[in-house]
This record gives C-alpha cells, sequence and structure tokens, in this order.
C-alpha cells in the first residue's frame, strides 16, 4: 500500500504553486542572457535574483527602442511592479522616459484594448499625478487612469451580460487572463481588484467547463492554423497544465503564463478544479458569446454567438450556429477525441467552406477593398487558400444535438471557393467508406460516423490526414459520434447508425431529417428560422446565468458560488 | 539624392502663403499589429527643414487637417483617436477617449472657429472647442461607418460625408443628416472644387465617381469613370480651373482637364496603376504626386503625363495634404 501511494505521489503533478514557480524560474534562467528580454527581466525581479543585471539590461532593451505596441506595453508593466524595490535610478528614468517617447497603438481587438488600457492604468496608478507632457498620447495620468478604468468596467460589464466578443480563444484566452492576473494584484482599488479577480473565475470557469484533459474543444472564435488540427498545441493547454494540472504545457511554456503568474496570487479555487476535472460522463453545455464589432453591414454591432459543447469521458462535439461570427481564425464545430498524450496527434474531426472576401473583411475591419486580402494573408497564411481548414463561412449554418453535428453549406454561386472541406486526421484508425454511404471511423475510443450530403473526393494535406473535398455549392455533413464502451466493434456501431431513419434533401436549400443515435429528431433546413430566444448567458450543470444579468452560478455537487457583478460580491455555499 | 529632389519640389513657390506638403503614411509592408514599424505617421516635406516625421511614428495616421485661426495646430484622424498637434504637428495630444477608434477622416469648418469634424469606426464626432470635448454628430446617417468628410468652405455648418451606405449631408453643423446620393454604396472619398463651391465629387467602392452641382443637395453619376473599381482620392487643382485628377486601384491616374466630362489615364512612369492619393501643388501649376500602392511617392510637372519617384519607397500613403507654412 505504502508503495503504491508513494508511486502515486512520484506520478503525480506538482500543485499550482509549484508549477507556477516553475515557469518563473524557467523564464528567469535561460541558456543564454546575451538575448535576454522583458520576460527573463521580470522573472528575476520577481524572484529578486540579480537587481543590478536586470536594471542594466532593461535600459539597454529600452536604448534600442520599443517595438510591439501593447505586447511591449503588458512585460514593461510587470517590470515595473516586479521590480518596484529593486530597479535602479537609471533603470526608472529609462522607463519612465520610454514611456513618454514611444506611442503604442491601441490596436483593433478587445484583447488588444484589454492589454492596452489594463497596462495604462497600472502605470497611470504607479506614475500618479503627472501631466500630460509626461506621457505619450499628452494625456495626465489622472486622465489616463479614469480612461482606463472606464474601459475595464466596460469590457467587464459587456462580458457579464452580453459574453465575451472574443470567446474562447486557444491562444488569446491568455490575452484575457493575463491583464485580470495583474489587476487582481497590482490594482489598488480594491473595486477593481475584486472585479478582476471575479473575473478570472468567470474566464476560467468558461474554459474548464469546455475542455478535455486541457484541450480546449469545441467553437472558437478564434484559434490558429496549427492548434485547429493538434488541439493541444497551444496556449490554453499551457493553462490547463497551470491551472489544474491537467494535459501538457508547450515546450517554454508558452509566454504568456510567465506574466500571468509574474503578478497572480490568485488560485483556482476548488469548484474550479472540479469542474475541470471531475464531471459526469455526459454532459450539456450550452452558452451565449458576442461576435467581435461588426463595423459595416451590420445593424447590430455585436451579435450573438450560440454556443453548444456536449463533453463526455472520451469525446467533445461543440459548435456554433454559423456564421461569419468573428474574422479569420473563426472555428465553428468539431469533435475533439481524448488521446492520452495529444502531443503531435490530431485528434479532431470537422468540416467547413473556406470562405475568403471582402463581406467579412470589411464587416470586422477598416481595411479598403482592393488590399484587405493581401494585408491579412501577410499575418495569416491560409486566409485565401482554397485548401483552408479555418474560419467562418456566411455559408454554413450548423445544427447539433448532443453528439450529433449536422453542418448544411449552401455557397452562393461565384463564391470565391465553390467547396466544403473535410478535415480527416492522420489519427483516425479503422476509416471506412460504407455502400450506405456513410463514412466510418475512430478516434481515439470514439466511434465517429460522419455522413456526406454531396460527392466528394480526397486531397492529402501537408502534415497528414486527408481532406475530403466536395465541389458543390448545395452541401452538407452529418457526424454521430459515440463512445468505443457503447459499442463494441465499429460493425455494431455501423449497424446502429445505418438503422436511423434519414431523408436528405439538397434542393432548393439543403435540408436534412435525421433521428440521432440519442433518439432526438433533428429536422434542420438552411435558412429556416432558428429560436434561440431562451438560450442563456450559460447553461449546464456547472455553470448557469441568465443573458443581461452579470451574474455567474458555478455549480459542482453541493458547492456553489455565485459571482455577482452587480454588488461585486462572491458567496459560497 | 531623390529627398533632395523631393525637397526641392515640395516647397510651394507661390509667391504668396507657401504650403508644405503632409503625407499621411505608414510602411506596414510586413507590418502586423506589433512589430517594429519603419518610419510611418505624418511627415512632412518641407523646403528648408528637410523631411521631418511630426510626432510619434504611427500605424494609422488616414487623415489630417490644420486650424484656419493658427495653422501651426493640425489635427490628425488616427487610429489611436483624434491627434490635436501643435507646434507644427510636433507636439501630440490624443483628444478622443475609448468611445472611438481608428478614424477615417478629419476636416475643420473654416467658417466654424474650433469646430472640427472626423469620421469613425461607427459614426461622426464634432468639437466646437478646438478638440477639448467631442460630442457624437450623426443623427440620420443608417450605417454607421463614415470614411470621409469635408467641411464646405462656403458656408458654416455645411458638411459632406461618405459613409458605408451613401452619401450625407448636414446643414446645421452636424445636429442632422440626411443621405443626398449613392444609397447602398460605400463612398470612400468627397471633395469640393476650389473653383465652383456649388461643385462637388464623390468618389465610390464599384459604383464609379459621382457629381453634385448644387452644394451636396443631389447627386448622379459622373459618367462611367472607373465604374467596377474602387476611387480612393479625389484632387481638384487649385490653379487650373477644370483639372481634376483620381487616385483608384488599377485606374492609374485619372486625369480629366474639362472639369470631367472626359478623362484620361497617364501613367509614364508609374510603376503599376493601384494609385492610393493624388494631390496638387498649390504653389506650383500642373505639379501632382501621387502615391503608388507600395511602390513609392512620384510626382509629375506635366499634370500626370510623366512620372517620376519621390521617395517614400515601399510605402502606402493615404492621403498628401498642403498645408500653409505658418503651420511650421
Amino acid at each position: 500500500m505504502i508503495p503504491l501511494l508513494f508511486a502515486f505521489l512520484l506520478a503525480a503533478p506538482p500543485d499550482y504553486p509549484a508549477r507556477a514557480r516553475e515557469i518563473i524560474q524557467h523564464h528567469a534562467r535561460p541558456a543564454s542572457l546575451e538575448t535576454a528580454g522583458y520576460g527573463t527581466i521580470a522573472a528575476k525581479l520577481r524572484l529578486k535574483e540579480d537587481p543590478e543585471w536586470c536594471s542594466r539590461r532593461l535600459i539597454e532593451i529600452l536604448k534600442a527602442g520599443p517595438t510591439g505596441d501593447m505586447f511591449w506595453m503588458f512585460p514593461v508593466t510587470a517590470v515595473a511592479y516586479t521590480g518596484r524595490d529593486q530597479l535602479s535610478p537609471e533603470a526608472w528614468q529609462a522607463l519612465r522616459e520610454a514611456w513618454r517617447t514611444y506611442m503604442p497603438f491601441r490596436g483593433d481587438t478587445e484583447n488588444h484594448w484589454l492589454l492596452y488600457y489594463t497596462s495604462m492604468y497600472l502605470m497611470a496608478q504607479m506614475w500618479p499625478d503627472q501631466p500630460g507632457e509626461a506621457w505619450f498620447n499628452g494625456k495626465s495620468s489622472a486622465e489616463n487612469f479614469k480612461e482606463s478604468e472606464e474601459w475595464i468596467h466596460w469590457w467587464v460589464d459587456m462580458t457579464t451580460r452580453r459574453g465575451q466578443g472574443e470567446y474562447d480563444c486557444t491562444h488569446y484566452i491568455g490575452v484575457f487572463l493575463l491583464p485580470m492576473s495583474y489587476l487582481a494584484e497590482w490594482a489598488e482599488d480594491p473595486i477593481i481588484r475584486k472585479k478582476a479577480r471575479m473575473m478570472l473565475d468567470y474566464i476560467i470557469a468558461d474554459y474548464a467547463a469546455e475542455q478535455i484533459e486541457g484541450i480546449y474543444a469545441g467553437s472558437h472564435a478564434r484559434t490558429d492554423d496549427r492548434q485547429v488540427v493538434e488541439k493541444w498545441a497551444g496556449v490554453s493547454s499551457d493553462f490547463g497544465w497551470l491551472l489544474f494540472g491537467l494535459g501538457y504545457h508547450t515546450p517554454g511554456y508558452g509566454g504568456y503564463p510567465l506574466y500571468y503568474v509574474l503578478a497572480s496570487s490568485y488560485q483556482p479555487p476548488e469548484i474550479l478544479q472540479r469542474i475541470a476535472k471531475d464531471r459526469p460522463d455526459g454532459v450539456l453545455h450550452k452558452e451565449t458569446k458576442r461576435t467581435r464589432h461588426r463595423w459595416r453591414f451590420h445593424e447590430e454591432r455585436n451579435g450573438d454567438v450560440y454556443k453548444t459543447t456536449y463533453l463526455r469521458h472520451d469525446y467533445v462535439v461543440g459548435s456554433d450556429q454559423g456564421g461569419l461570427l468573428q474574422p479569420v481564425q473563426q472555428h465553428s464545430w468539431d469533435v475533439t477525441w481524448r488521446v492520452a498524450d495529444p502531443r503531435g496527434v490530431h485528434n479532431t474531426l470537422f468540416t467547413l467552406h473556406p470562405y475568403s472576401g471582402l463581406l467579412e473583411l470589411q464587416a470586422y475591419f477598416t481595411f479598403a477593398p482592393d488590399s484587405a486580402t493581401e494585408v491579412v494573408y501577410r499575418s495569416k497564411k491560409s486566409y485565401d487558400s482554397p485548401d483552408k481548414l479555418l474560419g467562418g463561412s456566411p455559408y454554413e449554418q450548423i445544427f447539433q444535438d448532443r453528439d450529433t453535428v449536422i453542418a448544411l453549406y449552401d455557397i452562393a454561386p461565384g463564391a470565391r471557393f465553390p467547396h466544403i472541406n473535410g478535415f480527416f486526421s492522420k489519427d483516425l484508425t479503422m476509416v471506412t467508406e460504407d455502400p450506405s454511404g456513410w463514412i466510418f471511423a475512430r478516434g481515439g475510443d470514439a466511434w465517429i460516423a460522419y455522413r456526406p450530403l454531396a460527392p466528394y473526393s480526397w486531397k492529402p494535406i501537408e502534415g497528414g490526414g486527408r481532406r475530403l473535398f466536395s465541389p458543390h455549392l448545395k452541401n452538407g455533413a452529418i457526424v454521430q459520434v459515440a463512445s468505443a464502451r457503447e459499442f463494441r466493434s465499429l460493425d455494431a456501431f455501423r449497424a446502429a447508425v445505418t438503422r436511423l431513419p434519414l431523408e436528405v434533401r439538397l434542393e432548393p436549400t439543403p435540408s436534412v431529417r435525421f433521428r440521432t443515435l440519442r433518439g432526438a429528431e433533428m429536422h434542420c433546413t438552411y435558412g429556416a428560422p432558428r429560436d434561440f430566444s431562451s438560450w442563456k448567458l450559460f447553461d449546464g450543470p456547472f455553470l448557469k446565468a441568465e443573458r443581461g444579468s452579470r451574474m455567474l452560478e458555478l455549480r459542482h455537487g453541493t458547492m456553489r458560488r455565485v459571482l455577482d457583478f452587480n454588488t461585486l460580491t462572491v458567496r459560497d455555499e | 539624392m531623390r529627398w533632395m529632389l523631393v525637397l526641392l519640389l515640395a516647397a510651394g513657390a507661390s509667391g504668396q502663403t507657401r504650403h508644405n506638403l503632409h503625407a499621411c503614411v505608414v510602411n506596414a509592408k510586413s507590418w502586423v499589429t506589433g512589430a517594429k514599424l519603419a518610419a510611418s505617421g505624418l511627415i512632412r516635406l518641407d523646403e528648408t527643414q528637410g523631411v521631418e516625421q511630426l510626432g510619434f511614428v504611427h500605424p494609422m495616421i488616414l487623415a489630417a487637417d490644420y486650424d484656419r485661426r493658427d495653422p501651426s495646430v493640425l489635427y490628425l484622424a488616427a487610429g489611436n483617436g483624434l491627434i490635436r498637434a501643435t507646434d507644427g504637428g510636433r507636439t501630440w495630444r490624443i483628444t478622443t477617449g475609448w468611445d472611438v477608434t481608428e478614424l477615417r477622416d478629419v476636416t475643420v469648418d473654416p467658417n466654424a472657429p474650433g469646430t472640427v469634424y472626423f469620421t469613425h469606426t461607427a459614426g461622426i464626432h464634432r468639437t466646437t472647442d478646438g478638440g477639448a470635448t467631442w460630442q457624437p454628430a450623426d443623427q440620420g446617417i443608417d450605417g454607421k461607418y463614415c470614411e470621409t468628410i469635408q467641411a464646405d468652405r462656403a458656408r458654416a455648418g455645411r458638411v459632406v460625408a461618405g459613409c458605408v451606405n451613401g452619401v450625407f449631408l448636414t446643414e446645421d453643423g452636424g445636429a442632422s443628416w440626411r443621405r443626398t446620393g449613392a444609397e447602398g454604396i460605400q463612398v470612400r472619398r468627397v471633395a469640393q472644387s476650389p473653383h465652383r463651391p456649388q461643385e462637388w465629387l464623390a468618389g465610390t467602392q464599384m459604383a464609379g465617381l459621382l457629381r453634385s452641382t448644387d452644394g451636396g443637395r443631389t447627386w448622379e453619376a459622373a459618367g462611367d469613370v472607373a465604374v467596377e473599381r474602387n476611387l480612393y482620392d479625389i484632387a481638384f487643382d487649385p490653379a487650373q480651373p477644370g483639372r481634376i485628377a483620381l487616385a483608384g486601384w488599377g485606374t492609374g491616374v485619372l486625369v480629366s482637364e474639362d472639369n470631367g466630362k472626359t478623362w484620361e489615364r497617364r501613367g509614364q512612369g508609374l510603376p503599376r496603376w493601384d494609385i492610393w492619393s493624388v494631390t496638387f501643388d498649390p504653389g506650383r501649376p500642373g505639379r501632382l504626386y501621387a502615391n503608388v500602392h507600395e511602390e513609392a511617392l512620384y510626382v509629375s510637372e506635366d499634370a500626370g503625363r510623366t512620372w517620376r519617384n519621390a521617395g517614400f519607397d515601399g510605402a502606402v500613403i493615404y492621403r498628401l495634404h498642403f498645408f500653409p507654412e505658418a503651420a511650421r
């Protein structure tokens, strides 16, 4: 018994403080200090190591000239706060001068603004009572502080009433956690400090409820070309490991977790640990999010995003309602299956219409029409590719009932790319194109049935796997997933699925009538009105919130935590 | 060497008030938010001072105008907000807050001291106190995104704006607007003739050029020039009534000598026909500047018939403005 316990303790991941310390130490002691940046300086200062070197190095870097806009602001803010009692007068002078002589661009996304205004808030707090001449924007400390404070309050209010704008991002989750971490520790105003701690609960709860072993699953406002197929490979996994000890962190722990732990004395409360790690097999979670600001072509600046995520032990199925909900990096639906070690594994399946066009770029950005695609392509190489596996489409509508997804496409004639792409992973096994028209496969311990609604062919994908290519404007796919524990063999799963009543019509618009494995009757028609009026901000066994409420109730077993942003109170039961 | 040429060219020599060229530049060929940015922002080309970056490097200065009472005060439509730049543009103060972003254009009402308008992603704002305070001023505009704005130089409180859904006119200082043309069309630039104040032009996205001869109250298609193209800029030659230049994508520089009745593509010496901005030099008759997309600034001494490189290699220049010398 004792050896067993000992072995368990050895295998167990380190606890949160140890993981946080591991990250800081990693960054504080790089292989070489010659090219060390703000991260190393801040990490060393946090550990109270070598403040003379930190001061010297800070001066050197600043002398070279700040770059990076708001991505410069947040590291130097961390340096300022971790170095409050350690930096030399000369280093302080260099830092102070940089905030006068370098104008960061405020950016065009909420994550940019959150970094910008959090940094402005904290630096104006650090250097109060200074005139406009002391700041790059010509505003006094008091003006900068007030403007930043107002926007931060606006963002919290908007998020807790309407949902997050850049929701459930596999990468940018870090950029939302980090400012809240800073404010929770470094803001002097107890209201802001408390609000930030509550927002950490809020954002982390959102993530905890929709991940599988640290992998952020389902629909995302933004992900990237790699993580859309290798679901583990990104910042969200770093935070899954840091916050809950789940899964694997990326090499070097990523950058954002460092800044998060530099500031935060916050640790996820027990109820979040339980939501992340202890849940029954078969959890249906729904939530409402918000589109990014739409400047053109829409009556309402922020539209609603209706998300469904169904989590089982072996897999997760998640979706939004389809459409152009976010620019460029939207990921609307997928199946993600659990694997023991996800590193290098493409543990997902999905389809999309590869949309590229001004309707998207001019709605969400200020781009001029002729250079828009070119500008996006410079940083998002796949955007204008017919082969891409990332992005939303105005010609996609998605329907989900637990572990069944029906994706329908009605692509306008003349669309730049008149086809749909389906991602079939290199890590699927037992892939069988059945005479019934279904494609059956196994991903980890999940059986997956995929029914294409139009003829297709296969194309290879660089990096492995195959792309289902279907060049038909009226199109779609039905996906039914089940656990390997429910069906003893592929044949048993196949027999069950092929018995399910199914009617498909593609003209005049795609329409499907399907009885799912769970007995639900799904009748989905592209373009038919859909009623989301009863959709709540959060609705699942672990998270409950009404739209417009500014509240979130966390539940697990007999535990309750109510975050009430109206009264700025946290109530535990 | 090129800069020397630019300097010599840029200083107007009208014998009266000298004007200097101000370019709203972004050198962003490989830039995304957060990356190192080459010289960008408001850059002045001045005979005696040389080429000068005014104020900060900034990736999004889209337009500028100057205070008619004190030309050393500039107003800049910028990504971070409306910048009031004093000391000839060198000392900046952002006068707006978090309620507006990514400004598109700015215009000073020459007949209403202290009154300035700017367009942004969600409408139009106005100040009547030189930028100390701003108020939304876009009642009546549907589809709030507005790209371009120009105050009528003939009467205070008259302003024309080009928005995502047409061209709009206010005659009460922005208190109310009405659409006067181009419904369903994105308008990218409006400009008023310096010779005939009742005459306006509007360049559009994919719908060619529109003309108004009644001060912006009504609009009609100005022939079939540049239809199915995007027009980005319009310049009236202040020294030559009837001469107008257009900048557009794929159009090259289009020049009319008969007040827009006929157009000629003038591009000998230009590396491509994708043009962001054009402006005539008020002090040098026939001199025309144009920016070619990510190529350079070009200058012509013969109203666009022949061109030569005038520097700013690789840059996009969204607007070219001549401001009075007193702006120093």
